[in-house]
């Protein structure tokens, strides 16, 4: 599908149940307009990775994924030959001698996903995600690969995308990338959602949490994000924890509930001890004033 | 930039085009890196979204011109100045408090000595050794520039996730196997192998640039400066009462002005202390894992000493190693009593002076030599 504005492709997003916001539209807009790669930085669960998938449903496009390691190289990244096979096929033709074109031809390639995403016939959305966490070399490579899409191959020559997948690039920011990297992207830093907005993707994920707990918890949430934790909980943390409360039944946020499903929302022991031992009765009397 | 103008007319009003340019120079003032095609794609942009909706035309902007979060602020103030509308300009105060360093310590030191192979070669240089950086002169700082500069050496190294050649290596190299085995139809005659190689560990530098800690700062940056040239992989930060990244600002070949460039940087440079919120500030932001981190400081903290005990402790569980230098350590009745040194020093993996070149040298041997937590 192709994308006329800002507002149908949000309609689209929506559609794929992912409500962004205008910031958001808007850089995923012009880097498929600009055919230029979109570099997606925030903190960890606002919601980065989700925004790529997203992407791809609302385009109708397939998702392609490289999930980025520190020591990521080219045999995972882009291609590598099937050893097996060929050593297999040298086995089987022991009369006639084998020739290198025959050995090294298409059928023995293994397509990573960068390859993959430039020889797809069909719509594709690269997503390559966490690249703070690969190494420099890598981001190097990366480099080239984004500047001229094209991949090659010594033993079979070039390989040109026949369309232009669309690329989104998240990262955590664990590392500074390299100036060269960010400038061939757009950039667009994700915040964490308004107070309102963030009720809607919590009532789009969990459908049957009561709209009063989905507003109380969120509030909750919220307040957490301003205090003094080692790691602040993200959308998908509000969205497991509205899900756990609904299973819990409760109507509205009470700190018994809150205090038994807290490890859904908060993943270090020392947080968990902060606010359990802390102002949980206070900061859910507080949330439950707001919501 | 004269067929960036000719192509963009085509689709865009001459004003429009203009607008965003000088836009872009507003932008290079302040500091951000808008080459020609960040301003090529920023007015293409404009032609996809229109100029009538302020709020698109600032996100449009914003994420073709700006390219990392630390530049938004800047970014912002500058949308605020030349689109009307809110917020003033750049705090002209903070710009005249700016203290400048002292120009060139060791970048025109006085040519035709050895550059301190021979550590123990003068005898002027074995004073220097064990001179205690708050006294020392101009004179004595450059020689201690080459001195320091012969330091930058081994890096802590760590293994790798990469596979390379390798003659003992324990990993099939198949693709070459493959090769060398068409030859001989298909029997790998001769194997070769590749393993994981040795890389350079992380090296995370967090000094304290506090009024109690200057005279020492500036020699401890300098070793720093002359190990992040000695390779890749260093970190550096200084903080005062908040954290500034000076890793880019150290990346100056010449000494003199990287370390100009670093306190320009530092607009709390020599002012109190927040070790704790500093220290936090990086683990929040930036982490620690698999580094070898150094904080250098003398402990004294303005704010809580409980933020640097629960910090130091995340420093500890997150690197690799956490070496602690306080200059106040050289002297010998020295008792750690100041509260944040008490605070932090239950965590701290090796604690080291920092107060002349003798321990600078310590540390050298204790970053580059460090093997594991338990045997630092």
């Amino acid at each position: 599908m192709t994308v006329d504005s800002i507002e149908a492709l949000e309609r689209a997003l929506e559609d794929a149940r992912y409500l962004p916001d205008r910031g958001l539209a808007t850089a995923l807009f012009l880097s498929l307009r600009l055919e230029k790669p979109l570099l997606l930085e925030g903190e960890a669960g606002v919601g980065k990775t989700e925004a790529a998938k997203a992407l791809a449903s609302a385009l109708s496009a397939r998702l392609i994924r490289l999930q980025c390691y520190e020591g990521l190289d080219v045999a995972h990244a882009v291609y590598e030959w099937n050893y097996a096979r060929q050593l297999l096929h040298i086995r089987a033709a022991q009369e006639g001698t084998v020739s290198e074109a025959e050995l090294f031809g298409p059928e023995f390639l293994i397509r990573r996903p960068l390859l993959q995403a430039i020889e797809s016939e069909e719509p594709v959305v690269l997503l390559i995600d966490e690249i703070d966490r690969a190494d420099e070399e890598f981001e190097a490579f990366l480099l080239e690969i984004l500047s001229d899409f094209q991949v090659t191959v010594p033993e079979l020559g070039t390989i040109e995308p026949r369309r232009r997948p669309a690329v989104v690039l998240t990262s955590n920011r664990t590392r500074e990338l390299h100036d060269a990297l960010r400038r061939r992207c757009l950039f667009h830093w994700v915040d964490h959602p308004s107070a309102e907005r963030e009720v809607e993707i919590v009532r789009l994920h969990v459908g049957d949490a009561p709209q009063r707990l989905a507003e109380q918890a969120t509030a909750f949430v919220r307040t957490l994000r301003t205090s003094d934790l080692q790691k602040v909980p993200g959308v998908a943390e509000t969205i497991d924890w509205c899900r756990a409360l609904t299973a819990l039944g409760c109507e509205e946020l009470d700190a018994t509930a809150a205090g038994e499903t807290l490890g859904a929302l908060l993943k270090q022991r020392d947080d968990l001890e902060a606010v359990r031992g802390g102002e949980l009765v206070a900061l859910v009397g507080d949330a439950r004033a707001t919501g | 930039m004269s067929s960036l103008r000719s192509s963009a007319t085509r689709v865009q009003p001459a004003d429009v085009v203009e607008r965003v340019v000088d836009f872009g120079r507003v932008l290079r003032g302040a500091g951000l890196e808008v080459g020609p095609t960040r301003v090529g794609d920023a007015v293409s942009a404009l032609a996809l979204v229109g100029v009538a909706d302020r709020e698109r035309v600032y996100w449009t902007l914003r994420q073709t011109l700006a390219s990392s979060v630390d530049e938004l602020e800047a970014f912002d103030r500058a949308f605020a100045l030349w689109f009307g509308g809110g917020r003033a300009g750049p705090d002209e105060e903070d710009v005249a408090q700016r203290p400048v360093f002292v120009a060139g310590p060791a970048g025109d030191a006085p040519g035709g000595r050895a550059a301190g192979a021979d550590r123990g070669g003068y005898s002027a240089d074995e004073l220097l050794r064990q001179k205690d950086f708050a006294t020392l002169t101009d004179d004595d700082r450059a020689r201690l520039g080459e001195l320091i500069r012969a330091l930058a050496r081994a890096r802590p190294q760590r293994r790798s996730r990469r596979l390379r050649p390798h003659a003992r290596g324990t990993v099939l190299d198949l693709r070459r196997l493959m090769r060398a085995s068409l030859a001989t139809g298909g029997d790998p005659r001769e194997c070769t192998f590749r393993r994981r190689v040795d890389a350079p560990r992380r090296v995370v530098v967090l000094c304290d640039v506090s009024g109690s800690m200057e005279p020492y700062a500036r020699a401890i940056l300098l070793f720093v400066h002359a190990l992040r040239q000695a390779g890749r992989g260093v970190e550096a930060f200084v903080f005062g009462t908040r954290l500034t990244r000076v890793t880019p600002a150290l990346a100056r070949r010449d000494p003199g002005r990287a370390l100009d460039e670093t306190a320009a940087q530092a607009l709390d440079w020599a002012g109190g202390t927040r070790i704790g919120a500093s220290l936090r500030a990086f683990n929040d932001r930036w982490g620690a894992r698999g580094a070898v981190v150094v904080v250098v400081s003398d402990g004294w903290e303005i704010g809580d000493t409980a933020a640097i005990a629960q910090e130091t402790a995340r420093l500890h569980r997150e690197s690799y190693a956490l070496l602690w230098l306080n200059p106040l350590k050289g002297k010998p009745e020295y008792q750690p009593l100041a509260g944040g040194m008490r605070a932090a020093l239950p965590h701290v993996d090796r604690f080291l002076p920092g107060h002349d070149f003798e321990s600078l040298e310590q540390l050298a041997d204790a970053v580059a030599g460090v093997a594991a937590r338990h045997q630092v």
